[in-house]
């Protein structure tokens, strides 16, 4: 259990140890000022027009995550599919096949062999329903969604578009510094860096939009 | 005072000893009105219902542990504000605090939340512990899992998409248990920081999660709902803006408040109602300005006097020892009555003459009257302590007001009144019963085979009785109870332990029996200081393991990726020990099940959160059986058995009560004293008879007022047996009778079902008794009769 959804987990840890001992109010996070603001969203808008908005896009991907301590950067490859309304499902092939299904309230991950190797409902954890929300803006480039939990800056050049994303919760800072998403019609690149110095590099290929699930891949959100 | 006044020579004018109690009087009125003074600057009104209730005898444990835990609860107040959308509901939040701020009013102090920087203390506090400490999934994960599908476990989650948001290297935890024990850890709450405020998702809103704590050294209760106005207020403001926002309210305060503001308007409709009505009978009754007056001197002197008495014996003077005691004026007026009633009938009597020879029923009816109040008293129940002390002593002072001043301050005549003369009359027209000796006998087995027979009273020993809770405050406690995963304070665990160690041990042990129910949907889950600070045999072992599985698991990692981890190296610590924990400000989260060492023997609580109501209750209930050390306590059903005990013991107390009253008649009237006893008996047992019909729960408090109606009752036979067939003992017995219905009555508009109960039962019995005790004259008539049979 240790992949996007610690975020939540640590989220709560954090949230409850702020319940429970009163010691100093966090000021709110600062109001970004007006002229940025309207920046943000002029280039929002303008990235908004690029993106396909697709009922289902579905593509493949590639991984590298850096890791302190290991020698080599871990790499691995598998297919995903983006469902609007349903969720996300990354199936890793190589090295080692699992599968990975994240819903509007749960988050649950199998193993090669269909055993459930973790869930996570947001019955249990509330935080998870966040969560799981910023990383299908993410992926679905759900650029209003996004600018609540960031603070969204890039360029959108005639080639395509970058975004770097800073979170405005102070306490999602603690864990992640920036994301960086590039891309045109589709996010083609997805960079996460940590607070601790880990990082991960998701590459999208051939990412396509579809009307509609195929049947073997609608039974992953059931 | 009795006798040295009675025996006094009956001389033309007053003696001195008359001047000396009259003085004397009147130094002990001026104390109290001076510390009546002083008592209304402090704030010593109660208003916790459960104050009035006993400590339990047989379990001082967890009466104990019961006020440990409420007085931390005492002053929190807790606020949800929620809108639809997150964003408006962070905004409306800070127009709520600001003008919660402004009001100068309300003693509330805002409690703000941690910094990050205390999440990172209680991480750098527990980091030495880090392996010692497992959840029972883990733990359970641990043990029965192969540990080759620990190494895939360990591989899938470093090559699936997203990122590691971990506590610690990745070689010091390859598993992430540390995360995942504090998400655990987390899980005991549903409110979770986001921007800056604590959120909680529910109900298709978005709330922010505010918390205030009273301010001030002490909560004034001012009969004005000042909390309740000031969060309405701050609605108000929130919802020019957002019109949906919505507010839910719990904590302690504000129920205090609202059964405080409840209690004031009782205290002033029964009080001043009964007042008014006493005053306008005694109008009636004499029609001068001078009894209305004096009556109500004498009324005053006894509720200040009772007041300040009740003030030094006790701490606290509870708030419905106040609304009963405003019961007390339709009491304590008798004697002024009957005063009155005697100078209209021997208008040329002087004062003193009168009141030497009305003083032997005068004082043998405020004997009744104190057996009837000390016997409630006997009841171990402090809140009860309190009413009788108070009725007792308010008595008393009205009484000593009539017998030392009246005489002094009533000077001149007391005019005739027709309503007076009518009322007076109507003893004469009043039937007697011959034959009342053997018929009320049959009467009495009558209704009591009849009460017997119909399947007995609706018996009801809950403690929904003493409650008179504000339904749309407890609808929000539970609420906010729920959506916050609070634990409920109805039930919980009592560990003992001859030291910490074996406390923390015993509630491992009954955790691990808890943990087989929940998955039955018994319970969410419980909170325990063991979640936080496991036994130190628990920690070593889960170190061990942790090691172990650690060691092996970086292993198949090195074999598989061509690494070289390392285990880190093992550094010797002692134990995690509950005395550093509480130090910490992370201990907060449960501190208060900690009760510490005390009586030889150290104690903490278990509680739970998500009980599934009543029909759990079994099964936790048998989880604490055969544990050594481990009481389970449901208060309500503790409270019920404590209610039931008293009402048994307080029904055997009222019919020694009758005993002793007979008793003391005896004394009195000898032969003729069943005559001034028979009516009382014969209504309580009516008021049973009607209660069991009309289906009515019967309870501790019925029983108590059948108590209280054995006092006030007994009087009007001693009255009508004293001064048989004198229209104006008649007459005050009428009015006196009127005026206590009127205070009773009233009191039976309380919406304490307690109070209420005691309202009703009286009643229904007092004017039976009135009606009755006519009848049982024996007087000259009966004689008459038989002699011109004879």
């Amino acid at each position: 259990m240790k992949r996007v959804p610690l975020w939540g987990a640590v989220l709560a840890v954090c949230a409850n140890l702020m319940a429970f001992s009163p010691v100093q109010a966090v000021p709110s996070a600062p109001v970004a000022a007006k002229t940025e603001a309207a920046n943000a969203q002029a280039l929002l808008a303008q990235v908004r027009q690029r993106v396909q908005d697709a009922p289902v896009v579905r593509g493949q991907f590639t991984q590298l995550k850096t890791v302190q301590g290991f020698k080599q950067p871990l790499k691995s490859s598998g297919d995903f599919v983006v469902a609007r309304g349903k969720g996300i499902a990354w199936q890793v092939r190589q090295p080692f096949a699992s599968t990975l299904i994240v819903k509007p309230d749960s988050l649950l991950s199998r193993a090669a062999d269909g055993s459930v190797a973790m869930q996570m409902k947001a019955q249990d954890e509330p935080v998870l329903r966040t969560i799981n929300a910023m990383l299908f803006a993410v992926m679905a480039a759900d650029l209003a969604q996004l600018s609540q939990y960031f603070e969204v800056t890039g360029q959108v050049h005639s080639s395509g578009w970058k975004l770097h994303l800073v979170p405005r919760d102070a306490m999602l800072a603690q864990w992640l510094q920036a994301v960086d998403l590039s891309g045109q019609q589709f996010v083609q690149e997805v960079q996460l860096q940590e607070a601790r110095g880990d990082r991960s590099q998701i590459l999208i290929q051939n990412p396509a939009a579809e009307q509609a699930l195929r049947a073997q891949d609608a039974s992953l959100f059931e | 005072m009795h006798s040295p006044l009675s025996s006094a020579p009956a001389a033309v004018g007053p003696g001195r000893l008359w001047r000396w109690a009259a003085f004397a009087w009147l130094l002990v009125v001026l104390a109290v009105a001076g510390h009546q003074w002083r008592f209304w600057q402090q704030d010593r009104i109660d208003t916790d219902v459960l104050a009035l209730l006993p400590l339990n005898e047989q379990a001082p444990d967890v009466a104990r542990a019961t006020q440990q835990l409420s007085e931390q609860l005492s002053r929190q107040v807790v606020v949800l504000l929620g809108t639809a959308q997150w964003a408006d509901s962070r905004q409306a939040a800070q127009v709520f605090r600001q003008s919660l701020a402004q009001q100068q009013l309300a003693p509330l102090r805002e409690e703000p939340l941690a910094q990050q920087t205390s999440m990172q203390s209680a991480l750098d506090f527990y980091q030495p512990w880090r392996q010692a400490l497992l959840t029972p999934q883990q733990r359970e994960r641990l043990q029965h899992t192969p540990r080759e599908a620990l190494v895939q476990q360990a591989l899938q989650d470093l090559y699936q998409p997203g990122m590691q948001a971990r506590l610690t290297d990745w070689v010091s935890d390859p598993l992430g248990l540390w995360t995942q024990w504090w998400a655990a850890r987390a899980a005991q709450s549903q409110a979770r920081p986001r921007d800056g405020e604590l959120w909680v998702s529910a109900q298709e809103r978005q709330w922010v999660l505010l918390q205030y704590g009273l301010s001030g050294s002490a909560f004034r209760l001012s009969g004005e709902p000042i909390l309740q106005e000031a969060m309405q207020t701050a609605l108000a403001q929130v919802r020019q803006q957002w019109p949906d926002a919505q507010l839910l309210l719990a904590g302690v305060p504000l129920h205090a408040e609202a059964a405080a503001t409840q209690a004031h308007g009782e205290i002033n409709t029964i009080g001043w109602g009964s007042l008014a009505g006493v005053l306008l009978l005694a109008w009636l009754a004499f029609r001068s300005v001078r009894p209305v007056a004096l009556v109500g001197l004498s009324l005053l002197v006894g509720t200040a006097v009772a007041l300040s008495v009740t003030a030094l014996f006790f701490d606290q003077v509870h708030l419905l020892t106040l609304v009963f005691g405003a019961s007390l004026v339709g009491v304590a007026e008798d004697y002024g009555i009957h005063y009155f009633a005697a100078r209209q009938g021997e208008p040329d009597r002087t004062p003193h003459a009168l009141m030497r020879a009305l003083q032997p029923a005068l004082w043998l009816a405020l004997g009744t009257s104190v057996i009837a109040y000390v016997a409630l008293g006997a009841a171990a129940f402090p809140g009860l302590r309190q009413m009788a002390l108070f009725s007792v002593v308010g008595l008393a002072a009205a009484m000593l007001t009539v017998v030392c001043w009246f005489p002094w301050l009533d000077r001149g005549q007391v005019p005739q009144s027709r309503i007076a003369h009518r009322i007076g009359q109507t003893l004469n027209a009043w039937p007697r019963w011959r034959a009342a000796r053997w018929g009320s006998a049959l009467l009495c087995a009558l209704m009591a085979a009849g009460i017997w027979l119909g399947g007995g009273v609706n018996i009801q020993d809950d403690v929904r009785q003493l409650q008179n809770g504000n339904p749309s405050l407890i609808a929000q406690q539970r609420q906010v109870g729920e959506m916050l995963g609070l634990p409920s304070p109805a039930q919980f665990y009592l560990l003992k332990g001859s030291d910490a160690q074996q406390v923390l041990q015993r509630e491992e042990a009954l955790k691990a029996r808890l943990d087989a129910l929940v998955p039955q949907h018994q319970l969410a889950g419980y909170t325990a200081v063991s979640d936080w600070v496991p036994s130190a045999q628990r920690q070593a072992q889960d170190a061990a393991l942790v090691r172990s599985v650690q060691a092996d698991v970086l292993q198949g990692i090195n074999a598989q990726l061509g690494e070289a981890f390392a285990p880190p190296a093992v550094k010797a610590t002692a134990p995690l020990d509950v005395q550093d924990w509480l130090a910490q400000p992370i201990a907060a989260a449960a501190r208060p099940l900690w009760l510490g060492t005390y009586d030889g023997a150290t104690r903490s609580m278990l509680m739970l959160r998500g009980v599934q109501g009543q029909a759990a209750l079994p099964a936790l209930a048998a989880a604490a059986e055969g544990l050594e050390g481990v009481t389970w306590v449901d208060k309500p059903a503790e409270i019920s058995g404590l209610l039931q005990r008293y009402r048994i013991s307080m029904t055997e107390l009222l019919v020694l009560g009758h005993a002793l009253v007979l008793g003391a008649l005896w004394l009195r009237f000898g032969r003729k004293a069943w005559r001034a006893w028979v009516p009382t008996v014969l209504a309580s047992l009516a008021v049973v008879a009607v209660m069991a019909a009309w289906g009515q729960p019967w309870q501790l408090f019925n029983v108590l007022a059948l108590m209280l109606l054995l006092g006030v009752g007994i009087d009007y036979g001693i009255f009508l047996q004293e001064h048989e067939d004198d229209p104006h003992a008649w007459l005050a017995v009428v009015i006196g009778a009127g005026s206590t219905w009127l205070s009773f009555g009233l009191l039976g508009l309380s919406s304490t079902p307690a109070l209420r109960a005691f309202g009703v039962t009286l009643m229904l019995g007092l004017p039976l008794v009135l009606v009755l005790a006519p009848l049982f004259r024996a007087g000259t008539v009966v004689c008459s009769d038989r002699t011109t049979i004879a």
